[in-house]
């Protein structure tokens, strides 16, 4: 009885006319907001502040820890070879993904499919695992050296483990269906019909290349240079295990001081400059080119 | 004719030159890691000298491996429940509410997933020494969860938005109340979002090795944790078996998620 008398005014309510739109959840969708809120403030935010403020208060309140991280050739020299890492990580995915993108936008689906595939599949397996791989596929002994050696190309095996080489390698791995995925969904937007214009017009392949793809896809390729730029600087387990102690990068320079050197001044300072430029290249990022390049790991 | 494949002319064997050698990239290290684990050298030689199992012996005959599996296991499975049930109330109060600040928390919800993951971990660790969660369950799911909950959120938040509100609606017109318009009507339309979003909540805690390597003790390890402690060591062919497995339990997964979406769209 209870159930038509609430159904009949609520069909009234319904008309239009009358002020009674259906009812809200009775708490309010902001208390549905809350727990995930708490938890994210309590174990997320408030923790990194934390981590930050030790910076300028341990062992005593200044800046003593950032001058000794800009003082000394050491830490420069990691800093530098984060950079360059993530940069030459970002240039050869770029290099790579923009033309396997764009086969995969012409390719018939059939074929096109099974390569998407093979690129979620990348993507998904355990990360320690495809590193794993990389450490006995480039090892001195390796598969790599050993066909390298055996097709005559090489005579001594080819150091590509604990240098630039192995972790290049090993991240544009990682990186690469960031780039290619993103960069398919722009080629696929582009109308064809705007090619064929160039075409009509005179221009060669190479004209049509040059002035008018490239600049169509130019936002896409910039929005995935920076986001694999920007994660590749934080990466950790792949430079810790390719990288070798003498290409150290940023991420386990505060890992290190913050384990085995127990010094969390100089371990909140190293983390607030991985911080302030992470957050920095991100808001150019959603500046530039809006949300829509957000959402990797 | 850029877009073409057949108007492409001699190029199109440049295009698809690279795209062969980035598929052979892409697999060659897990059919390698694969063939070898099955492979009777110690010094991972390819092609191996004979073909055996001895390795997954030795990984199941070790409890170190077992436990730690079954750890990132449990693990895992608590967080994905957790995350898609905080998920969809944070992606329900997000979608549906009007209050103010509502795209800023957004933001902030998704933050997590931009911010270096050694950050976080550095940071919890320090609160987690505090407060005495290190090397604790407790600790690693808490961890986890942050980590996993942006993934729900953003995978919840996108299935409710492609919900049609109408429908809810027409529910309580038709008498639900509104939490039963949710829980009978809501929910159900969007089932294959709460799958895929458990689903990748349950990956990214079972796969995370970063916050994993500062929460863990001696006594107290996941998979990814004794993984990385192995390889630190030596690169024996154990790992090598113990990866093929997670490749495979990866391809399961893949294939189920497919599964669940080819169904729901028909």
């Amino acid at each position: 009885m209870a159930g038509v008398t609430r159904q009949a005014a609520a069909i009234e309510g319904g008309t239009g006319l009358a002020p009674g739109r259906p009812r809200r959840l009775p708490a309010g969708p902001f208390a549905l907001v809350v727990p995930g809120l708490l938890l994210l403030v309590v174990f997320f935010a408030l923790p990194v502040l934390a981590l930050l403020l030790r910076s300028v208060l341990e062992p005593e309140p200044g800046l003593a820890n950032y001058a000794a991280l800009i003082g000394s050739g050491t830490y420069l020299k990691i800093f530098f070879n984060t950079f360059l890492v993530s940069a030459v990580v970002t240039l050869v995915s770029l290099a790579i993904g923009f033309p396997v993108a764009w086969t995969l936008a012409i390719l018939p689906p059939r074929i096109a499919q099974p390569i998407f595939g093979v690129l979620i599949l990348s993507m998904w397996t355990n990360l320690l695992t495809r590193t794993y791989a990389w450490m006995v596929l480039l090892q001195r002994t390796g598969v790599i050296n050993k066909s390298l050696i055996g097709l005559g190309l090489i005579d001594a095996p080819l150091p590509m483990v604990n240098n630039l080489t192995g972790v290049t390698i090993g991240m544009t791995y990682i990186m690469l269906p960031f780039v290619v995925l993103p960069l398919y969904g722009v080629i696929r937007r582009i109308d064809p019909a705007i090619l064929q214009a160039a075409a009509l017009c005179g221009a060669s392949r190479f004209q049509a290349l040059r002035l008018v793809l490239i600049p169509l896809v130019a936002p896409g390729m910039a929005a995935g240079a920076l986001m694999v730029f920007v994660m590749s600087l934080g990466y950790f387990v792949t430079p810790a295990l390719l990288g070798g102690t003498a290409n150290m990068m940023l991420a386990e320079l505060i890992a290190q001081f913050v384990q085995s050197l127990v010094n969390w001044g100089m371990g909140g300072a190293a983390a607030l400059v991985l911080l302030v430029v992470t957050l920095a290249l991100y808001a150019l990022q959603l500046r530039l080119f809006g949300t829509a390049g957000l959402g990797g790991r | 004719m850029l877009l073409q494949f057949d108007r492409l002319g001699w190029w199109r064997w440049v295009l698809v030159g690279i795209t062969g050698l980035t598929v052979v990239y892409l697999l060659m290290p897990i059919l390698f890691i694969a063939a070898l684990s099955f492979g009777s050298s110690q010094w991972l030689i390819f092609p191996p000298p004979a073909w055996t199992t001895r390795w997954y012996g030795e990984l199941f005959a070790d409890p170190r491996w077992l436990e730690s599996a079954w750890v990132s296991f449990v693990i895992a499975c608590v967080v994905a429940v957790l995350a898609v049930a905080i998920g969809l109330a944070v992606a329900y109060g997000l979608v549906r509410g009007t209050f103010r600040g509502r795209e800023a928390l957004k933001a902030f919800f998704l933050t997590p997933m931009i911010l270096p993951v050694v950050i976080l971990a550095v940071a919890l660790y320090a609160l987690f020494l505090r407060i005495g969660l290190n090397g604790t369950t407790t600790g690693f799911v808490i961890a986890h969860l942050v980590v996993a909950l942006p993934f729900a959120v953003l995978t919840i938040t996108s299935a409710l938005e492609g919900f049609d509100k109408a429908i809810e609606d027409a529910a309580i017109l038709c008498g639900a109340s509104p939490l039963e318009a949710v829980v009978r009507v809501t929910l159900p339309g969007i089932a294959h979002g709460l799958f895929s979003a458990a689903v990748f909540s349950f990956l990214a805690s079972w796969d995370e090795v970063v916050l994993a390597i500062f929460m863990a003790s001696p006594t107290l390890q996941t998979l990814p944790v004794k993984i990385w402690a192995t390889l630190r060591q030596d690169l024996t062919p154990v790992i090598a078996a113990a990866s093929t497995l997670l490749i495979g339990l990866t391809i399961l997964l893949m294939l189920l998620v497919a599964v669940i979406r080819r169904g729901s769209r028909s």
